[in-house]
């Protein structure tokens, strides 16, 4: 009997589980192992069933059956003696248990630091409802004004900056015919010519030198040729 | 099977620790289905109360005509399932697992070493992740016969379905979980 691929995916089940005659595990082989479908089909489920097979049982919780019995048989007997009285020490031991107290304790420190209370000078008054309530209330208008005055102060640099940079781009510009020439060679600002001003010198000298240009242009002509000689060069 | 329904006797005569002996049995075992089946250990813990509770209430009606205990407890089990399932089944947005995996811990695993055991412990979440994505009757039936070790004659009393409509839902479950597994990149062993 030649099998179809339809007929091995549906007896896949029956081969694996060896609930096959022989002869029919013969021909189901025949097909399966030499089928480009069938053969990766065939491996991958018996890989999967391997694998499920190795699978271990998951361990229910403990207190499961507890919960059980407590529901069908009723609360169970109660420990008596010297385990009931220190049995919730027990409960001491566990990490949960020490990560509350350090949160609570960390809380605790950071509220009562926020509210005024010295760690350094502590006294029992400090703690009192009213006192805590001052201490805290002043603060929180202290940090409020601190906030505020913060603000204001950027706020005036800001302006400040905003009102010079303003002031700079407004200056007037002259055609430069009327405008006294610099020398080529010696740029304003620099002292010797083998070293360049910084970048800083030279844009503040090349401000003051048009200022200074701009305001010997507003001024009346030098008929005296040495007076406008001596006056030329000292505004370069 | 025989102690089982000696036990069974002593409980219904009032007996409680025939009782306690019946749920230090079966815990384990309900547990794993009702985990396999819903992927998150709280809501399986919830199931497995609910399933001792029904059981116990309903000892009485408990007869060998149903087959084994441990059979007649399976199918209180996977009715209860079904009938979770159907009910959360509008809350469940996707069929993925909720929580981390509850730990094995047996004798075989302390025998394994740690990176086997690691491995091990990675196959089962990826196992418990396609399983969720399979349809319930396909589920069901890959749980009861690849991972309870049931015979088709349990199962098929299980479900109350034909032995054929079994073996049918366990070849299709079977094959859809390897495609799934395959899609996930887990490679057969």
């Amino acid at each position: 009997m030649t099998w179809t691929c339809e007929q091995i995916e549906a007896r896949l089940t029956d081969y694996l589980d060896e609930l096959m005659p022989a002869e029919e595990r013969r021909e189901f082989e025949a097909h399966a192992q030499s089928c480009a479908d069938c053969a990766p089909l065939l491996a991958s489920v018996a890989g999967l069933l391997k694998n499920l097979h190795a699978l271990e049982a998951i361990e229910p919780p403990p207190r499961l059956a507890y919960n059980i019995l407590n529901q069908t048989l009723g609360p169970r007997a109660q420990t008596k003696g010297v385990r009931s009285t220190f049995g919730w020490l027990n409960n001491l031991l566990s990490m949960r248990f020490a990560y509350g107290v350090v949160s609570v304790a960390a809380t605790l420190i950071i509220l009562l630091t926020a509210s005024g209370f010295s760690f350094r000078k502590p006294k029992l008054a400090d703690l009192s409802p009213v006192n805590l309530y001052r201490q805290a209330d002043s603060r929180a208008h202290l940090a409020y004004a601190r906030s505020v005055k913060f603000v204001s102060d950027l706020r005036v640099v800001y302006e400040i900056q905003s009102r010079l940079s303003k002031d700079n781009n407004e200056l007037p510009t002259e055609p430069e015919s009327t405008m006294p020439r610099s020398t080529p060679d010696k740029d304003p600002g620099s002292t010797d010519s083998t070293k360049p001003g910084s970048p800083k010198q030279q844009n503040r000298a090349n401000g003051l030198s048009r200022q200074v240009e701009v305001l010997a242009a507003q001024l009346p002509p030098v008929h005296n040729v040495w007076g406008a000689q001596w006056f030329g060069r000292r505004i370069r | 099977m025989e102690q089982d329904a000696q036990l069974v006797q002593q409980c219904l005569q009032g007996d409680g620790s025939a009782w306690e002996e019946l749920v230090r049995r079966h815990t384990r075992r309900i547990f794993n289905i009702c985990y396999r089946f819903t992927g998150n250990g709280t809501e399986a813990e919830d199931l497995s109360q609910e399933v001792f509770l029904r059981v116990y209430k309903t000892l009485g009606s408990y007869h060998s005509a149903h087959g084994g205990f441990a059979t007649w407890m399976t199918s209180v089990t996977r009715n209860l399932l079904i009938d979770h399932y159907r009910r959360t089944k509008r809350d469940r947005v996707t069929d993925s697992l909720d929580d981390a995996m509850p730990v094995v811990e047996n004798k075989e695993s302390s025998a394994r070493r740690p990176d086997q055991q690691a491995l091990l412990h990675e196959l089962s979440g990826q196992v418990q992740t396609a399983l969720t994505k399979l349809s319930p009757e396909l589920r069901e039936a890959v749980i009861l016969r690849d991972l309870q070790q049931l015979e088709y004659a349990e199962i098929r009393q299980v479900l109350d379905v034909p032995e054929g409509t079994v073996k049918s839902r366990i070849n299709r479950g079977r094959i859809e979980l390897a495609r799934i597994l395959h899609q996930m990149g887990v490679r057969p062993s």
